[in-house]
This record gives structure tokens, C-alpha cells and sequence, in this order.
């Protein structure tokens, strides 16, 4: 027992170690420097950003050309309409088009999804808003639901029972479209802070898509037709304030989609394959174009320029990842492993051990010799605690001198 | 140096005799305390749960569950360090005395296995807090399984269960700390204690433990052997 009591105590100071070390290890180096931030000009068809420099804020575009903050203004006209409004500069047409600040305010929207959000832990309950309440403002849902495989069940919030005949409507019209129980995928925004409903998007047990919303306190079931072969991974309902879109698709292959309102379309967007659990997805859209930024694990950034009506590819732009600096390069000798518990990615505290590291074990060889040096001891002896340091390096040699006897 | 002697009379009626003897000189050690932390911590919770009942009576059931699945509220997060104050406090009145005036060698001198003695003491502790755990764990339980839906139900249980394995945890780290009879390495197992009850507050997340908590529930009773490390130590004459 006491074998086992003093191997666990080495093994809490090394995980400990291999935990707080390489955390304390990178405070020394600071920030990684970020992309500036970047926009697709409707205007002159090239990228354009913003960067702060020594010398202040700096404008330019891939073209070379630099700018004031009036001309950049001018050169992204959607993004910045509030200000050209106010200085009465907000252009009549744009590439021969004619514009106006309303069709600017009903067409931009934002779009983002983080790998922590997607990664979330959901209850799996959602509300299910009346979507023709008739009134402007949306009320807040006095039921949930849950979708298994007996059906949708309504769950009064009140009194925290089954509405049984709300659950039998909605089970019933559901199966009439076709719906097979469970839900594989659920998505809406159950959120009253919108100016309308759409409901949800739901995927059935054999990867059907639906449409679902309550209007007056009935069931709405659509299916929405898939191209043979899609398997829906993620759906992000958007209820942006110009309706173009009911919601973003991305398939398990990774491709994005689009899904156009009044045709139920699904239009591929013409950027590489996503993996989203992994990659931030931003997209800056105004009725011309959009401006999709793909954030990467490893700090690289990637902005495409997608037409808003063909959803093909404009432009792109890249920002690679930052060079390790010396100090990181320095890192994969001193530490053989490093062990977190959390991550950006996710909401998740689970142990994660990354950047494995074999050049440690040249400083895990030379800690072992010290080991025995230290302890004045034959290295045969001492084998079990020797291959440790090998192993564990750093984190096993000083969890050693601290808590084993001399 | 110290040897205590080592007896193995400790089997057939003996061994029960004083495995009870035991456990009542520990709840007479520490009947008050544990007492008093039930108490407090079944009056904490009731605060919470009287926060979620004003919440109704004000805003309407509606309210509360949207605020928990729209804001991830749990309402119970008052309580994120009381187990671990109550588990710490806990080996503090059971293991402090035996330390003072070397209570610990006239224990250790008794007709018991050594280790099965601490064994046995760190027992009546768990079993304590277990008790103290579970009339706490039990009123957020009937008040949320009347209140909402058993997934909302699940995320409150399975938010707060990482609290109550941190008392777990802080009770045995600070039995290790108290058992052992060198400030030095005292000091050096207060941070290690520290680092460890570190790991169990990482995320605010609802849920954020649900993968990791049999491994670390696994490794919180794995802890509870760090104390015979302790008594090992003060066998084999180590002090200052």
C-alpha cells in the first residue's frame, strides 16, 4: 500500500508539473500576433484592412493602394453605411447597381460559429416559439420540447408535465411528412432577442431534413430536400433581418451551405471543406458579397470573397500561421508533453496531453543520469524512477527530488 | 526515533470491537462539527432553492427555465466551494487533534493494524461527509425534479456533483497534510493539495465534468491513500 501511496504522489506532482510548467513556460513569451482585420471591397474587388501600427492606423488592399478612413469608409460601403449616411456620402449604385441604406440595413448580417459553441454541452430541450403570434414582439415559449424516439413531447413549464395533446398534434403531423424518430441534428434560436421565427431545423434518424415551427399553436412540418448522399453535420438557423436565408449547412464532409428561403435551396459555398468542431467560421455578408474568414487551431487565418448570388468564389487571402518563435523552438526540448485540462475549442475539462515531444527525451536522459548523481545511487537500482525522468523528463525529476527520500 | 509497535490481534471480535471503538472516538471528536456542517450546507442550499422559488413566485416558472437553458444558470453555484470548506474543516477537527501533544503515537499504540486504524478513521470521515453530501444533494434533487424537466434536472445534479468529489478531495489532502509530521513536506503537500483542488474549478460550463467525472471521482479515492503515506512517515521517525 505504501508502494502504491508514494507511486501516486509522484505521479500527482508530475501531472501537476507537466500542467503548470509549460503554462508558466508561455507567459514569458506573450501574444502571437493576429490578422488584421479584413474585408472584401464590393467596391474596388480587392481585399482591404485595417492594421494598427506604430505610426497609428494604417488602410490599405491587396492591390497596394492605402487609404484614409474616409476612402476606406467609401471602398467598404456596406460595412461602414452608418457613417456614409451621416456624411451624407452613401454612393447611388455600386459596380452600376443602385443602392440604397435600406437595401444596406436589410441585407448585412453577420455570421459566426466557434468550435466552443459548436462544441457545447446542450441540455436537449428547446422552445419552440409561436411564429404568428401576430404581434411585433415575440413571447417567450410556455413549453419545451424533446424529440426521442417515441416522438416530440411538450413539457409544460408551469407545472412541469407533458402536454399530451400538443405533443400527439406535432408527433402525428411530424410522421406524416415523413419524419423518422429521433433527431440526429436540432438547431433554432430559441431566443425571443430576434425580429422573427423560424422555427427549427431538424434532421430525422435517417438524415432527412425538416423545417418545424408552431404558427398559431399548430404544427409546421416541411421537408426540405437533400442532394442525394448529404449528410447534414451542423445547421445554424440564421433569421437575419433581410430573410434571404433560413439557415448554414455543413455536411460530415465538411462543405457549407447555404439554405435560400422561398425555394428551400442548398446552395454549396464555394470555400474548402470545414471542420468546424476544430475551425472558427466568420462571414461578413451585405447583398453583394461575403466575406468569410476561416480561423485555423494553429493561428492561420483565411478570408474568401463568396458572390452573394452564386455563391462562388471571388477572392482569397491567407495569413499563415506565426513562425514558433525561439522561445517555443527552445520549448520542444525542455518539455516533453504538455497537459491541460481545458481548451479553447470546447467547454469540456477533461486531461489532453499535445505536443508530444521526442527531443525532450535527450534532456530526460541527462536528468535520469543527474538523478543518480543527486542520490548517490546505483542507476540498476534505481531503474523504475530513472525510466520515469526518460519518460517524463523535466516533470518527473523535480516531482523526484521533492518527494522521494534520499 | 518512534517505532510504534505493530499488534495483529486486530481480527475476529477484537477487530469489530474496534473498528466500533473507532468510529465512536471520531463522532465524539467530531459529532458537533459534522452536525453543524450539515446543517449549514442543508441551509445554504435551502437559500438557493428559496432563490428559485422567488424566481417563480416573481417571474413565473417560464422565466427560470429559460434563463437556465438560454444563460446556462444552475442557480445552485452559491454553493461551488462549501463542500470543499466542509471537507477541509472536517479532516481539520478529526486529524488536528491527533497531532497535538503526539496524540497520533498513543492511536498508533493501540492493539490495531496501523494503516487499517487510519484506514478506518479516514472511513468515518468519508462516511461523514457522504451523509452531510447527500441530505445537500438531496434537496437541490427534489426541489429541481418538481421544478423542471429531468435534462435540466440532470444539468444541475451533474454541474454541482464536481463540488461535492472536491470535498472529498480536500478532506483527504488535508488529512495528508495533517497527518504529516514534518512542516517542511507539510507545506510542500499544502501546494501539491492546492494544485490538485485546482483541477476540480476549471470551467464554469454547466456540465463541463460529465467525461472526466468517473476518472476523477477514481482519483479522488485514490487520494485517500496520500494519508497512509503520512502515518508511514511518522512511523519511520521522521520530524523536524
Amino acid at each position: 500500500m505504501i508502494r502504491t501511496s508514494k507511486i501516486l504522489l509522484y505521479f500527482i506532482a508530475t501531472v501537476l508539473l507537466a500542467w503548470t510548467l509549460p503554462w508558466a513556460y508561455g507567459l514569458l513569451g506573450g501574444a502571437s500576433p493576429s490578422a488584421p482585420f479584413t474585408l472584401y471591397s464590393s467596391v474596388s474587388g480587392e481585399f482591404s484592412w485595417l492594421e494598427a501600427t506604430d505610426r497609428g492606423i494604417e488602410y490599405q488592399d491587396a492591390a497596394g493602394r492605402r487609404f484614409t478612413d474616409k476612402q476606406f469608409d467609401s471602398i467598404l460601403p456596406f460595412f461602414y453605411y452608418r457613417q456614409l449616411i451621416s456624411d451624407n456620402r452613401f454612393p447611388d449604385s455600386i459596380r452600376g447597381v443602385a443602392v440604397t441604406p435600406k437595401l444596406a440595413q436589410a441585407g448585412n448580417f453577420m455570421f459566426r460559429s466557434s468550435p466552443r459553441q459548436v462544441n457545447a454541452n446542450v441540455p436537449g430541450i428547446y422552445p419552440l416559439l409561436e411564429s404568428m403570434s401576430g404581434r411585433v414582439d415575440l413571447e417567450a415559449s410556455d413549453d419545451v420540447f424533446r424529440i426521442d424516439r417515441n416522438g416530440i413531447t411538450f413539457i409544460d413549464c408551469e407545472t412541469n408535465t407533458v402536454k399530451a395533446d400538443k405533443s400527439a398534434a406535432f408527433t402525428e403531423m411530424m410522421r406524416k411528412k415523413g419524419f423518422v424518430f429521433p433527431a440526429r441534428v436540432i438547431a433554432g434560436n430559441p431566443t425571443t432577442r430576434k425580429e422573427y421565427d423560424e422555427g427549427f431545423f431538424i434532421t430525422d434518424n435517417e438524415g432527412k431534413l425538416f423545417h418545424l415551427k408552431q404558427t398559431k399553436g399548430r404544427p409546421f412540418v416541411r421537408a426540405v430536400e437533400l442532394p442525394e448522399g448529404l449528410e447534414v453535420a451542423q445547421i445554424f438557423v440564421t433569421e437575419y433581418r433581410g430573410r434571404q436565408y433560413f439557415a448554414f449547412l455543413t455536411d460530415k464532409a465538411g462543405q457549407f451551405y447555404a439554405l435560400t428561403t422561398g425555394d428551400y435551396a442548398l446552395h454549396p459555398v464555394a470555400i474548402p471543406p470545414l471542420d468546424l468542431t476544430r475551425q472558427g467560421v466568420m462571414i461578413v455578408g451585405n447583398p453583394f458579397d461575403w466575406t468569410v474568414k476561416v480561423s485555423d487551431t494553429d493561428g492561420a487565418e483565411h478570408f474568401y470573397a463568396i458572390d452573394g448570388e452564386t455563391f462562388g468564389r471571388l477572392k482569397e487571402l491567407h495569413y499563415p500561421a506565426p513562425e514558433p518563435t525561439a522561445l517555443e523552438k527552445a520549448g520542444k526540448f525542455v518539455f516533453p508533453f504538455r497537459l491541460s485540462f481545458t481548451s479553447g475549442s470546447d467547454t469540456e475539462v477533461v486531461p489532453r496531453v499535445t505536443d508530444i515531444s521526442a527531443w525532450a527525451l535527450i534532456l530526460g536522459l541527462v536528468l535520469a543520469a543527474a538523478f543518480c548523481v543527486i542520490r548517490k545511487t546505483n542507476p540498476v537500482r534505481q531503474a523504475p524512477q530513472c525510466l520515469f525522468i526518460l519518460v517524463c523528463g523535466l516533470y518527473a525529476f523535480i516531482g523526484l527530488l521533492l518527494f522521494s527520500r534520499k | 526515533m518512534f517505532r510504534a509497535r505493530t499488534y495483529n490481534s486486530g481480527y475476529g471480535p477484537t477487530k469489530r470491537y474496534m473498528e466500533k471503538a473507532i468510529f465512536y472516538k471520531e463522532w465524539i471528536k467530531t459529532r458537533w462539527y459534522f452536525l453543524l456542517s450539515t446543517l449549514l450546507l442543508a441551509a445554504f442550499t435551502g437559500y438557493c432553492l428559496l432563490n428559485v422559488s422567488r424566481i417563480i413566485e416573481f417571474k413565473g416558472a417560464v422565466h427560470l427555465w429559460e434563463v437556465m437553458l438560454e444563460r446556462d444558470a444552475v442557480f445552485v453555484d452559491l454553493l461551488t466551494y462549501l463542500p470543499l470548506l466542509a471537507g477541509l474543516l472536517m479532516a481539520v477537527f478529526q486529524f488536528v487533534p491527533e497531532m497535538q501533544q503526539s496524540r497520533l503515537k498513543l492511536t498508533l499504540h493501540l492493539p490495531y493494524p496501523h494503516y487499517r486504524m487510519v484506514a478506518s478513521m479516514l472511513l468515518y470521515g468519508t462516511l461523514a461527509l457522504c451523509v452531510t453530501y447527500l441530505v445537500s444533494l438531496a434537496l437541490i434533487g427534489i426541489c429541481f425534479d418538481a421544478l423542471v424537466a429531468r435534462e435540466l434536472f440532470a444539468r444541475v445534479v451533474l454541474t454541482a456533483l464536481p463540488w461535492y468529489a472536491a470535498g472529498l478531495a480536500a478532506y483527504f489532502l488535508t488529512a495528508w497534510v495533517c497527518l504529516e509530521p514534518t512542516w517542511k513536506r507539510r507545506i510542500l503537500n499544502m501546494l501539491v493539495g492546492a494544485g490538485v483542488l485546482r483541477i476540480f474549478f476549471l470551467a464554469p460550463a454547466p456540465e463541463a465534468y460529465n467525461a472526466f467525472l468517473p476518472g476523477l471521482t477514481l482519483f479522488t479515492l485514490l487520494l485517500s491513500l496520500l494519508g497512509m503515506l503520512s502515518v508511514y512517515r511518522f512511523k519511520t521517525g521522521e520530524q523536524d
